[in-house]
């Protein structure tokens, strides 16, 4: 870990992202709640204001703001690493570096969104505050050390294979179904529920979040150690491609 | 000091994937303070040399040993970002090295004499802008070796004197190896020279006739 890399890349990648030139700060903040606040506004007017005995915009609510922490630091990681291929020039600057200094920012920005987002819709009377603040919190921390961790084996990975995006496209399209953003454990009959619990790690996330959100309206299934031990694994094999991403990548 | 031991460099051919050797058992040495310049025509190896010097490149055998800090190859491209003003590439390579915003904006805005330019993005900038950013902030951060690839014939005898005092009368303790074709930037900043051919090194003691024999190739 290079803490003074990172954070110059940090800088650096806020600078560019968004720069004097455009709404600024403002956009890191605006920009989920331009996609989040029509779905909300559709799906509240369409469907029941209660559904399974869950307030209808609180329960669109935790669904979309994780799916949307996912899709923007995947999407991006994706060719992350040769986009800046010209800060590897600097023998201090590794590939991991960039990637934790682009993706990280994205990470920290999503989870500063989704927190702002929390606030307007409880001034607006849409959310009310979480039954329980940890694990309302671990749930958007797992959800963005989750999207991380895939987020870095794909920015390895498409360095190697140039097929990935095109690869990455329809799964982040399934993944709206079987992430848990539609739907939540206790709604799926048991034997199912204990293999989408096993091999599918933003589920879990989910339920954490939920769980915190929601208190125990509802039945909530996680395990927060297996989820940690599979994250980890993810994050081993990320790091791993990443090291030895060096030798694909072409200095311009 | 830096030692260049029997190095070589091979790459895969896109098309057929046969081996292309560009360097071929490479071996000089750097003191401290010399100042070495290098030649060979296009794709005769020089970049791939100097990025292998400055570490962000590895060869494919031989090896390179570094006792004094070297710097990134500075060049038009790599090391600084295009889409960035210049103030943001003085604030990024301050971050990075650690040192003082301030005192490198000073350096580099005395150095390189860009005016308001550096309030603008960098691709709006030519050549010879881009070069003395570039070799201004690598100057600024201080290193005991400077790589520079192919600096641009900046042309104005002011940049040229003061690259010139910079290196020569302000850090003759340092070093330099420069690849370049202009023969004047050459003579002015360095003196020996190595002649890169056909993936072969040949040291030079006597500039002129590595100059004359690099004419001839």
């Amino acid at each position: 870990m290079q803490r003074h890399a990172i954070a110059a890349i940090m800088r650096r990648e806020f600078v560019l992202r968004w720069g004097r030139r455009n709404l600024g700060f403002a956009w890191l903040f605006a920009e989920p709640l331009i996609f989040a606040f029509p779905v909300i506004t559709i799906w509240t007017l369409v469907r029941a204001p209660f559904e399974h005995g869950l307030p209808m915009t609180a329960f669109v609510w935790s669904g979309y703001m994780p799916l949307l922490i996912f899709r923007h630091v995947t999407m991006g990681a994706i060719f992350t690493i040769r986009q800046n291929v010209g800060l590897l020039f600097h023998r201090r600057v590794s590939p991991f570096d960039i990637f934790l200094g682009r993706q990280g920012l994205e990470a920290l920005g999503n989870l500063a969104s989704v927190a702002f987002s929390f606030f307007v819709l409880h001034i607006f009377g849409f959310l009310d505050w979480p039954y329980d603040y940890t694990l309302f919190v671990l749930g958007f921390v797992y959800t963005a050390w989750w999207s991380l961790a895939v987020a870095l084996i794909l920015a390895s990975l498409s360095e190697r294979w140039e097929v990935i995006p095109h690869i990455w496209s329809p799964i982040a399209y399934l993944y709206i179904w079987f992430s848990g953003f539609l739907f939540m454990a206790a709604w799926v009959p048991p034997n199912i529920r204990a293999i989408i619990l096993a091999i599918d790690p933003p589920f879990i996330c989910y339920e954490i979040e939920r769980a915190g959100l929601f208190g125990p309206r509802l039945q909530f299934y996680y395990d927060i150690p297996y989820l940690t031990y599979v994250l980890l694994i993810l994050t081993a094999i990320g790091l791993w491609l990443m090291h030895h991403v060096r030798k694909h990548l072409e200095l311009e | 000091m830096i030692r260049v031991l029997g190095l070589y460099k091979e790459y895969r051919s896109e098309v057929n994937h046969r081996r292309i050797r560009v360097l071929n058992d490479i071996t000089f040495s750097v003191a401290p303070g010399e100042k070495i310049a290098l030649l060979g025509r296009n794709g005769a190896g020089k970049s791939t040399l100097i990025r292998m010097i400055s570490g962000i490149e590895l060869p494919t055998a031989g090896t390179i040993e570094r006792s004094m800090s070297v710097s990134w190859p500075v060049g038009l491209i790599g090391g600084i970002g295009s889409s960035m003003t210049g103030n943001d590439n003085i604030r990024f390579i301050s971050r990075l090295y650690n040192k003082d915003f301030g005192a490198v904006r000073e350096y580099v805005e005395d150095f390189a004499q860009l005016g308001k330019f550096l309030s603008e993005p960098v691709k709006t900038y030519s050549a010879g802008m881009r070069s003395r950013l570039n070799f201004g902030l690598s100057l600024a951060i201080d290193f005991d070796c400077f790589l520079i690839d192919e600096m641009v014939a900046a042309g104005d005898a002011r940049f040229q004197r003061r690259s010139h005092e910079e290196l020569f009368e302000k850090r003759a303790d340092r070093s330099l190896i420069l690849a370049s074709h202009v023969p004047d930037i050459i003579r002015s900043h360095c003196s020996r020279a190595i002649v890169l051919h056909y993936g072969r090194a040949k040291v030079f003691d006597d500039l002129d006739l590595a100059i004359s024999i690099y004419n001839d190739l």
